[in-house]
């Protein structure tokens, strides 16, 4: 059997669908919306899931593509006059075709994880599943593209279905509205899109996704290797079991994968020495690289009476919300890995630091607006406020209105505006603190 | 060390390699075979008939692809019917169709062992059986040869290794020397008195020249039926000056045609 499954690796069309899949999938990984994937291992397992979104259609392609090959070939009535039945001549095709598309998403994983290994620490159990189920959808794919194939052996059957499967695809999120849980079930690409830096997949969604994955892989095999019609009406009941057991498991709530957070990854990991410095524990490999201008931004905030004393990453949620607690000695300190996988903006990380020291607990109304706290910042480090590819125009003239308004006053005056600015900020009841004295 | 093939391992005892009784079997809606008794046992036995005679029906419902229709089928001594369990049979059986289709990316020697597996041969005698198969044909040189880079002569003998791969106790042949020049015919023909050794060799072709120089049996069937069975000689004596062909052997073969049709129900 190994030296068959190996004659049909390399002989069949498995070697040139894991050379397509691979190809595009790594292009999809790099080119499509930029590299998506920098932060970390999950946010790269749930990236290539997105990309199924491509490479499902494509497998299912391949699949039909190969199953055309006995019909185009005219060997039935050589095998038909052969003993072994015809379940067992299916299984090294079915086996080479997953070997290929399996390993052609893992390569393209290899070629994502080579981007991001210098930098991406933090590696959870759930990449693996994340990746299996992946994985799994393709085979599913592969292996339902060889039964249709069979049934249908015609040139237009392979690209037919890469346009189908593209469609059903794209489809299923409109089609289940507004059970989005539904969706989370048949399709292994929804809400994969955008993973944030403690983005997970709960485990019961892919207990849930595989479930159904299986089955579909299930009924595909028992349609491919049926030789009557009875097995192919049968092949519909692992399918039907399949799909009833993940609509059992998965969660009936929608976002359920978009509002998960992994709290292990957002945990913070801090530097040995003092000051502290903090990071969350998906960002762990960026630390060394947070911690010169984190450092530096502390030593410039140290001249402000009851400065901050550590910095910690910034490890807010929007979606869904959640805030770091408050300490009025943290200096929050937002971080994203750049494509390269490096610190994003390190060239202004001091400022973000210095900065961030005249932010506000969350909820506040009275808070320092972002001009006041470059102002109050670039004061302390000594230069004028620049641009940065973030910031608001308006906010950076503003800025400089302010900075050289501060520049003017005697040192001690704008020190004790700007210490005012920071007291201010960390009480939640900022008003005029850097144009006027009176607040002192 | 002695390898086993496949077809020893099918039973011995059997009296008939091939035994039909009043056989029926259709093509499609038509009755190709109809009532055929025939008796084969060890030895090359040449099937000869005009075209639409009911040849490769005949040998396609030896290859148990088709289902016989009616009458009574009996291959290695196992009865071959609708509800028969056919995989012991088939282990003992080799065949190359008159279409003989193929895998055009395999090599020989994959396709060769794709096939050989396809019989369920025991798994350590298979790159033996291969080889051998491969040599016997003349092939040794192009076993790493992808199959569709073959030509035509070539194509048929790495269809005939693939149906001698698991030395059958039955091999059938249907149309084996088409595309095969004259000095590949003649080694053919030498290929084939060697296998009639031990297997029953059923071979199916037009060339009447090629069943005499080749064949201990000759088999003449028309319109589904058995017109003649004998050795070459008998054929050769049934012709005579008036008969048409080139070869006493032609003329024998013209004759009891001529003389089936002339006897044969309107």
């Amino acid at each position: 059997m190994n030296r068959i499954l190996g004659i049909e690796l390399r002989r069949s069309a498995a070697p040139g669908s894991a050379l397509v899949l691979l190809v595009v999938g790594v292009l999809l990984l790099f080119f499509a919306e930029g590299i998506a994937f920098a932060t970390g291992w999950m946010q790269l397992a749930m990236t290539q899931r997105l990309y199924l979104a491509l490479l499902w259609p494509l497998a299912l392609a391949a699949g039909a593509w190969q199953a055309r090959r006995e019909h185009r070939s005219n060997v039935t009535e050589l095998f038909a006059s052969t003993p072994r039945p015809r379940a067992q001549r299916t299984v090294p095709t079915l086996g080479a075709m997953a070997v290929a598309v399996v390993c052609a998403y893992l390569a393209m994983g290899v070629a994502g994880g080579l981007w991001i290994i210098g930098t991406a620490e933090y590696l959870p159990a759930s990449v693996f599943v994340v990746t299996a189920v992946g994985a799994l959808a393709l085979i599913a794919a592969a292996w339902l593209g060889l039964a249709i194939g069979r049934l249908l052996p015609r040139l237009v059957t392979a690209p037919a279905l890469a346009v189908a499967g593209l469609a059903l695809l794209l489809l299923i999120p409109g089609a289940t509205r507004p059970r989005g849980w539904l969706a989370l079930v048949f399709s292994p690409i929804y809400e994969m899109n955008m993973p944030g830096a403690y983005s997970t997949v709960p485990g019961r969604a892919s207990v849930a996704q595989a479930a159904w994955l299986a089955a579909l892989a299930g009924g595909a095999v028992l349609l491919f290797a049926s030789s009557g019609w009875r097995v192919r009406v049968a092949a519909l009941l692992p399918v039907v079991a399949g799909a009833a057991l993940a609509v059992a498991v998965m969660p009936h709530q929608s976002r359920f994968v978009t509002d998960a957070i992994d709290p292990v990854a957002r945990e913070l990991v801090c530097a040995a020495d003092e000051p502290p410095v903090c990071v969350s524990r998906v960002h762990s490999g960026l630390l060394s690289e947070v911690i010169p201008p984190a450092r530096e931004g502390l030593a410039i905030l140290a001249k402000l009476p009851g400065a901050p004393t550590r910095v910690h990453e910034d490890t807010t949620t929007y979606v869904p919300e959640g805030y770091p607690p408050w300490h009025e000695d943290v200096v929050l300190l937002e971080i994203e890995a750049g494509p390269n996988g490096h610190l994003l903006d390190a060239d202004t990380a001091v400022t973000d630091v210095v900065a961030g020291a005249f932010a506000s607990p969350p909820g506040c109304e009275k808070s320092a607006g972002l001009a006041e706290r470059l102002a109050a910042a670039y004061w302390l480090i000594g230069r004028e406020p620049v641009a940065g590819e973030a910031n608001d125009p308006e906010d950076i003239a503003k800025a400089v209105e302010l900075w050289r308004s501060l520049r003017q006053l005697p040192d001690d005056e704008a020190k004790a505006r700007v210490a005012a600015l920071r007291r201010a900020a960390v009480t939640c009841s900022v008003g005029e603190e850097l144009t006027s004295s009176g607040t002192r | 060390m002695r390898t086993v093939s496949a077809a020893e391992t099918v039973p011995t005892t059997y009296p008939w390699a091939v035994h039909a009784e009043g056989l029926r079997v259709r093509a499609g809606r038509h009755v190709a075979v109809d009532g055929l008794d025939l008796a084969l046992g060890t030895g090359v036995h040449g099937l000869l008939g005009p075209n639409g005679a009911g040849k490769t029906t005949l040998i396609r419902a030896l290859a148990t692809v088709l289902k016989p229709a009616g009458g009574r089928l009996t291959l290695l001594g196992e009865s071959v019917d609708g509800r028969a369990d056919l995989r012991r049979v088939r282990r003992g059986l080799g065949y190359l169709p008159q279409q003989f289709g193929f895998y055009p990316r395999f090599t020989v020697r994959e396709f060769v062992e794709y096939m050989a597996w396809l019989k369920e041969m025991p798994k350590a005698a298979v790159p033996g059986a291969v080889q051998r198969a491969i040599d016997r044909v003349g092939l040794a040189a192009k076993a790493g040869s992808r199959m569709k880079t073959l030509s035509g002569g070539m194509l048929r003998r790495a269809g005939i290794a693939q149906a001698i791969v698991n030395d059958p106790a039955v091999l059938l042949l249907d149309e084996p020397t088409v595309g095969l020049d004259p000095e590949q015919r003649l080694d053919f023909r030498e290929l084939l008195r060697d296998l009639g050794v031990d297997s029953c060799v059923l071979v199916s072709t037009h060339l009447v020249e090629d069943v005499v120089a080749a064949c201990t049996d000759v088999v003449i069937i028309n319109e589904g039926r058995l017109v003649h069975q004998g050795t070459p000689d008998d054929l050769v004596a049934q012709g005579g000056e008036g008969d048409a062909g080139d070869s006493p052997a032609e003329r024998g073969y013209s004759a009891l045609l001529r003389r089936h049709r002339a006897g044969a129900p309107r």
